[in-house]
């Protein structure tokens, strides 16, 4: 029952695009203990990494599992991952379209 | 956690001015325990790229805990940690031979690429497995 129950929060969160990115900009915080970033800080459209939020290749990977643990997405390689972390707003995009589908 | 030893003696020329071995050889000593490791389990370098793959090494720590010189008789400790994302991280111990003194420790961390160069996120088929094994048998208690 509890798991029923989380699964229609996330599929609340998964529907609404700008709760969605709320979230996401959340999950990078916690998974990457970044510090002195706030979840307003981040532009969801600006990319992840380098230039962007300066995310790393390792960081990547922290992200993928936790993407996979939460939505049950996965996201396989870079190819994949230069689609999915473009931004927050591409990444919302992303796991939602995946979301759905699986 | 298992680990797997390699001797070797520390040569004249891994000598500094100073008569103790130059930090940079210790480098190429967790290579020899790497390429040990990794031959059990049929992923040397040459065999990741028979599977499309190379391992290069993102991030490297090494303390280094006590000198040792020409001709003294080293053991080189390897393992590696479970991962929790698609990277590997191998652990090395250098002891004297003679006393178990430790030397030096440290930890290498290796992402995983295509031979094109393109990043993996997650493991599959034959390089998975052969991996989980590796895992698998340094986990042992």
């Amino acid at each position: 029952m509890k798991k029923n129950k989380r699964n229609n929060e996330l599929e609340e969160i998964v529907n609404n695009s700008e709760a969605m990115c709320e979230f996401l900009k959340k999950m990078i915080i916690e998974t990457l203990k970044l510090e002195n970033v706030t979840v307003g800080e981040i532009d969801s459209y600006v990319p992840l990494f380098r230039k962007g939020l300066g995310l790393d290749s390792i960081d990547a990977l922290e992200l993928v599992v936790a993407i996979e643990k939460i939505f049950n997405v996965i996201i396989e390689d870079e190819e994949v991952g230069k689609t999915a972390f473009a931004s927050v707003d591409a990444l919302s995009n992303f796991i939602q379209k995946k979301y759905k589908q699986g | 956690m298992q680990w797997v030893e390699t001797e070797k003696i520390v040569r004249f020329n891994e000598v500094d001015e100073w008569g103790m071995a130059w930090y940079g050889h210790y480098m190429a000593w967790f290579e020899v325990g790497r390429l040990s490791l990794l031959r059990r389990f049929d992923l040397l370098p040459r065999q990741m790229v028979d599977m499309g793959y190379i391992a290069p090494v993102i991030n490297l720590q090494c303390d280094f805990k006590s000198p040792v010189g020409s001709g003294d008789r080293i053991v080189i400790r390897t393992t590696v940690a479970k991962p929790e994302v698609a990277a590997l991280t191998f652990k090395f111990e250098i002891l004297l031979k003679e006393n178990r003194t430790l030397i030096a420790q440290g930890e290498t961390t290796q992402v995983l690429l295509t031979t094109n160069k393109k990043m993996i996120y997650r493991l599959s088929g034959e390089f998975e497995k052969r991996i989980r094994n590796l895992v698998d048998y340094c986990s042992q208690k």
